[in-house]
């Protein structure tokens, strides 16, 4: 079954034609890595995905239903976008990861100090001011903040980048095994081809706004994809 | 026109008008200098000068005029909605970003600047004489022009710099309410600002109109402080209610429907 179905997806950011006309589908539970030059689209195509922005035309079925017709906030504590840039909210660490759940009215029951050790931090961080944060220890920050509202879907922007060569790897494992535990969906994008064939099941390459390939990741051949 | 019948002015209108020559020269002076030391502001002042001139005279005409005529508060009317169009135009015009602007300044300043002079009104702080009525709905709608200004552009300012934490708020679940409520508090206290210092320096450093007026009048200075508070605790709370709702209302222009930043920001 298909959680995306994206036909035809089309997105003009100023002058720029961004997105021009994405076709792809997303499996359930699947991983699927997203790769592609710098500016080729995806971070906006994540964009799309939780409906931070609206196509132009072409459209986005999430599980069977077009996102259209969505309340987006139910869509969005859904499909949980975990920014290339991570931002921090005001205050501490624990109130950046209730956040969510505070205005779902779900904090009982959420353990910040669990989703931070999902996210491959310890417990400890919960009390610490968000913003005086390292630039890696604030990406796992935000991945604990997504995992918080119980998603089905994370749409990861680079979560690694940032993060030291040592931590990537345990991130990696940290971030499979929260989504398989979870039964998640992902789609992470990431420059770092690699690593995308380590992590996923399929990877799409994203060139000038069209996906030109998926394929599994077993097969992906890597030269191509730049 | 001689002295005037409100007027305690000790000298003619003629008498006024070389006085009033005899400032300009000062003026002129002032401008020589900014010329001089190039600050490059002589052409505006020069221009707002002779605009606000002709406008206060033509407004002095009017009330004149209406001040002398029996049927006055048919056309009290049209000077009431002229103050407010204006006020909801020129706020606009200081939030040119926003497109339609004027749907949020011009409700804004209506219902803020309404419900004081209302109060000012039933209270009989305000009785029904062209005298008190133009003025004070002057004081009251200028001042919700200029914090509307104030709230709107500060708000816009929040967004262009917090785009970043907005979208994380609305990407993790939040309403535009929720996600911009932080922001909304800031601006509508930040447009507050003037008016809590003009408060707090109130009788100090500034002797405001109303009160400068009365007791040029020869009213008691008691009565006139009196009088004064009345009309600025009233000045002031239409303020706020014209910046509350003009968040309020903005909120539908900084955000769509679907609940994500508007493009224009
Ligand atoms: N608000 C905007 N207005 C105009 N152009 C934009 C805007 N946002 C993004 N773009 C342009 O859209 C293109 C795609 O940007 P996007 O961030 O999606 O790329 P990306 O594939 O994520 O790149 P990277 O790998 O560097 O993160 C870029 O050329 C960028 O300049
Ligand atoms: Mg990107």
């Amino acid at each position: 079954m298909n959680v995306f179905r994206v036909s035809g997806a089309k997105k003009r950011l100023g002058e720029n034609r961004v997105l021009r006309g994405i076709d792809l589908d997303v499996r359930k539970g699947e991983v699927l890595s997203l790769v592609g030059p710098s500016g080729s689209g995806k971070s906006t195509f994540l964009r799309t995905l939780n409906r931070l922005i609206e196509l132009d035309s072409g459209s986005i079925l999430f599980k069977g239903a077009s996102i259209i017709d969505m309340d987006p906030v139910g869509l969005r504590r859904n499909v949980v976008l975990v920014t290339q840039e991570a931002v921090m909210l005001p205050g501490t660490v624990k109130e950046n990861i209730l956040y969510g759940p505070e205005l779902a009215g779900m904090k009982d029951g959420c353990d910040a100090g669990k989703c931070l050790i999902e996210a491959g931090l310890s417990a400890d961080f919960s009390a610490k001011d968000a913003s005086k944060l390292s630039g890696g220890e604030k990406k796992r920050v935000s991945l604990a903040r997504a995992l918080a509202l119980r998603p089905e879907v994370l749409l990861l922007d680079e979560p690694t980048v940032g993060v030291d060569p040592k931590r990537v790897k345990r991130m990696e494992r940290t971030i499979l095994k929260a989504a398989r535990s979870r039964g998640l969906t992902v789609v992470w994008v990431t420059h770092d081809i690699p690593q995308a064939m380590r992590v996923s099941d399929r990877i799409a390459n994203l060139k000038k706004g069209k996906v030109v390939e998926v394929k599994n990741a077993g097969e992906f051949e890597w030269e191509g994809a730049y | 026109m001689g002295g005037g019948i409100l007027s305690g002015l000790p000298y003619t209108w003629e008498e006024g008008l070389v006085i009033l020559g005899l400032t300009l020269v000062l003026f002129v002076l002032a401008i020589a200098v900014s010329i001089f030391k190039r600050i490059g502001i002589a052409k505006e002042y020069t221009i707002a000068l002779i605009r606000g001139s002709v406008q206060l005279f033509f407004t002095a005409g009017i009330l004149y005029l209406l001040f002398e005529f029996e049927w006055w508060y048919y056309p009290i009317w049209l000077m009431l909605i002229a103050m407010i169009l204006m006020g909801g135009y020129t706020s606009a015009k200081r939030a040119s970003k926003m497109p339609g602007a004027y749907k949020v300044t011009t409700p804004s300043i209506l219902i803020g600047g309404t419900i004081v002079l209302l109060i000012l009104w039933i209270t009989g702080a305000m009785p029904s004489e062209p005298q008190f009525i133009i003025p004070l709905s002057g004081m009251v709608f200028g001042n919700s022009m200029t914090i509307c200004s104030l709230a709107l552009n500060r708000l816009i300012r929040e967004f262009e710099t917090n785009r970043p934490s907005l979208e994380t708020m609305l990407s993790l679940g939040a309403t535009p309410k929720e996600a911009m409520e932080e922001f909304a508090r800031m601006s509508v206290k930040a447009a507050l600002i003037p008016n809590i210092d003009s408060l707090k320096t109130l009788g100090i450093i500034f002797i405001p109109g109303a009160m400068a007026g009365l007791l040029i009048a020869g009213t008691n200075p008691i009565l006139a402080a009196e009088y004064q508070i009345i009309v600025f605790l009233m000045i002031l709370c239409g303020g706020l209610i014209t910046s509350l709702i003009a968040v309020y209302l903005a909120r539908g222009m900084l955000f769509t429907k679907a609940y994500q930043i508007a493009e224009w920001i």
